[in-house]
């Protein structure tokens, strides 16, 4: 019996927060968001979720930041995050994935292959039916 | 009451007296001239009577100053009356330039010595002169050396004490030449550095060589008023007359300091301004994308028709959205490597890499593109291989547009994209060819062609960026090659990168 994973969303951007929701809830994924570190951060500890999609540049509490406290946590630390960035500087890539990511995707993003991405994360058991 | 034998006796002993000191003064090398307490002349030798040209009784009983120039009658007046006054052996006129006057009213530079005598009829003065005309034209030479020096120069005797300056140094630092002379040449050091110049300058004298003065020391120069200057002082030792002196070069480096310091301060100004050029760089990146993510992101959301299904017209205008968004995305990447590689924040990763293996790559990406249209993708890859020195993604991105480019504006026929060895010159290189048979490039347009923001053609052009030759070109220049072109306008174009093999 298949569990489609619980994807929190933090993003500060409504247009892109609205983006990925709507992808992730047409693909099956039934996701919540936060639109700043200190609520996204909160929301991992009060109700861990399976999956963390995470922009970089946040209010209050940087991306790098956030992945640098749940990494430093037991039981938060399996959590796969995924940075998704507009930053696309010499040398993100090699930062955000320092700061203990576990992998990097670009905006704008390919709305085509962004959910396959995501669920490379995904243990089989997690994954949704294709949508419609 | 003497008797004549005693008078006889005494005259005798006066005789033998005068004629002793006659001899000692005549056997003297300089002219010697004694006066009485009148300032006339009382005895002379021989010597004073070839250096001034007189005989002898046309000078006894005359005032010693018939052998002075007449302006300095009045000094000479006033110096001898304080020499009476308080008489010892000394030089004369110390510091000050001495002249005498011949008969012919000639003059010439002397240096004189004073000695009194006592007598029973008042105190005679001696006077031995010396013609030091020759010494003083050698000096005169060597001053006007000194004088030509662009830098102050201070020469100094083992003592510390100063001997010579030029005029430079009378106006680096204010002083007179009178009130330097004979002075310690460390009342030219600021007293904070006072202390420790002494010892320095005995160590000099100890092992005096041609050298800068406190190597790696910032240096500085006391002026009259109290100021400071920043100097630099080359030393060199000087012997004269068997005397060992030391000549220090003293220059002015207030200026020198305060455009290094300019320089230095310009340079963390551009390098501000630099890091502002990065900052606004990033965030207009991060800004552009942004919108642009739901630009693309919803266009493509409604084309996989997950909230629906679109009619043909709806699908047609979402696919233009969609190419435009891409063109503007293309476009901010495009701008973003430039500025970059200008900035030159890009720096060439060199690695061997096989030329077969690039071209396979680009031809696997790009075979779909050229199928679409119907055209064929020819590669010819090098037999044996050709493995160059370069940065693989670099000359893959060139290669990419290159042939992108040459698929965009063919309809029918090729693309051929080749490799071969060059010869030219002495570097063996490698030249890579991209071929088309497309719709060519009017010869007009081809100086601007790789130029930013050039379009030629019809309106496919103006669905790129306007900076794919541009970037390529710029990425083959950070490879230390160069892109040319020939084409054929409506016949077809050949791009050629060439780069060194090494």
């Amino acid at each position: 019996m298949r569990t489609p994973a619980h994807i929190l969303l933090i993003e500060d951007d409504v247009a892109s927060r609205e983006l990925i929701l709507y992808l992730l809830g047409a693909f099956g994924y039934p996701t919540t968001a936060a639109a700043d570190g200190v609520a996204g951060l909160a929301a991992i500890r009060h109700d861990p979720p399976d999956l963390v999609i995470c922009d970089i540049q946040l209010p209050l509490l940087d991306g790098r930041e956030i992945a640098r406290r749940v990494k430093a946590e037991a039981a938060l630390r399996t959590i796969p995050l995924i940075a998704v960035t507009a930053s696309a500087m010499v040398g993100e890539r090699q930062s955000v994935l320092a700061a203990g990511f576990d992998a990097y995707i670009a905006k704008p993003i390919t709305p085509e292959t962004f959910v396959a991405e995501i669920e490379a994360f995904l243990p089989a058991a997690q994954r949704a039916a294709r949508a419609r | 009451m003497q008797t004549t034998r005693e008078l006889e006796a005494a005259l005798e002993a006066a005789i033998r007296e005068a004629t002793k000191y006659r001899s000692l003064v005549e056997s003297a090398p300089d002219a010697i001239v004694v006066v009485d307490d009148a300032g006339r002349i009382v005895l002379l030798n021989a010597q004073t009577e070839r250096m001034f040209g007189y005989a002898r009784h046309e000078l006894m009983g005359q005032p010693v100053e018939t052998l002075v120039p007449t302006r300095l009658h009045g000094r000479h007046l006033l110096h001898r009356a304080a020499y009476v006054a308080d008489p010892r052996v000394r030089v004369m006129g110390a510091g000050l330039e001495l002249y005498g006057l011949r008969r012919d009213r000639t003059e010439f530079a002397v240096e004189i010595s004073l000695s009194p005598i006592s007598t029973d009829t008042g105190l005679l003065v001696s006077s031995a002169i010396r013609d030091v005309t020759d010494r003083k034209r050698a000096e005169d030479r060597f001053r006007a050396l000194l004088e030509s020096a662009p830098d102050a120069m201070v020469i100094v005797d083992r003592d510390g004490l100063i001997r010579l300056v030029n005029s430079q140094t009378e106006r680096l630092f204010g002083y007179a030449r009178a009130e330097l002379l004979g002075k310690p040449v460390e009342m030219l050091v600021p007293a904070r550095l006072r202390a420790q110049h002494p010892a320095h300058r005995r160590g000099y004298f100890d092992a005096p060589r041609v050298r800068p003065m406190g190597a790696g020391l910032e240096l500085y120069g006391l002026r009259h008023d109290g100021g400071e200057f920043p100097v630099e002082i080359s030393l060199s030792p000087l012997t004269t007359e068997g005397e060992l002196l030391v000549s220090s070069s003293i220059r002015d480096i207030t200026e020198r300091k305060r455009f290094a310091r300019m320089l230095s301060e310009k340079n963390v100004e551009l390098e501000r301004a630099n890091r502002a050029k990065d900052r606004f760089l990033a965030t207009m990146s991060h800004e552009l994308r942004t919108p642009l993510n739901a630009v693309i992101g919803f266009t493509g959301t409604l084309l996989m028709q997950l909230p629906g299904p679109l009619n043909a017209d709806q699908e047609r205008q979402l696919r233009t959205v969609q190419g435009s968004a891409r063109q503007l995305l293309s476009l901010i990447n495009d701008l973003l490597d430039l500025a970059k590689i200008e900035a030159g924040k890009v720096v060439p990763e060199l690695e061997p890499v096989s030329c077969r293996e690039l071209l396979d790559s680009v031809a696997a990406t790009l075979h779909p593109l050229a199928a679409a249209k119907g055209l064929h993708l020819e590669i010819a890859a090098p037999e044996p291989d050709i493995v160059v020195h370069t940065d693989r993604r670099a000359l893959s991105q060139i290669v990419l547009n290159l042939a992108t480019n040459a698929i965009k504006f063919t309809e029918q026929g090729e693309i051929r994209i080749a490799v071969e060895p060059t010869a030219t010159g002495v570097t063996p290189g490698v030249a890579l060819h991209v071929s088309d048979t497309g719709i060519g490039i009017r010869a007009a347009d081809l100086p601007r062609l790789f130029e930013a923001f050039q379009q030629f053609g019809d309106a496919r052009a103006r669905e790129g960026s306007g900076l794919g030759l541009h970037l390529s070109q710029k990425l083959a220049e950070m490879l230390g090659g160069r892109i040319d072109c020939e084409s054929t306008h409506r016949r077809g174009s050949r791009f050629t990168l060439t780069l060194a093999a090494s």
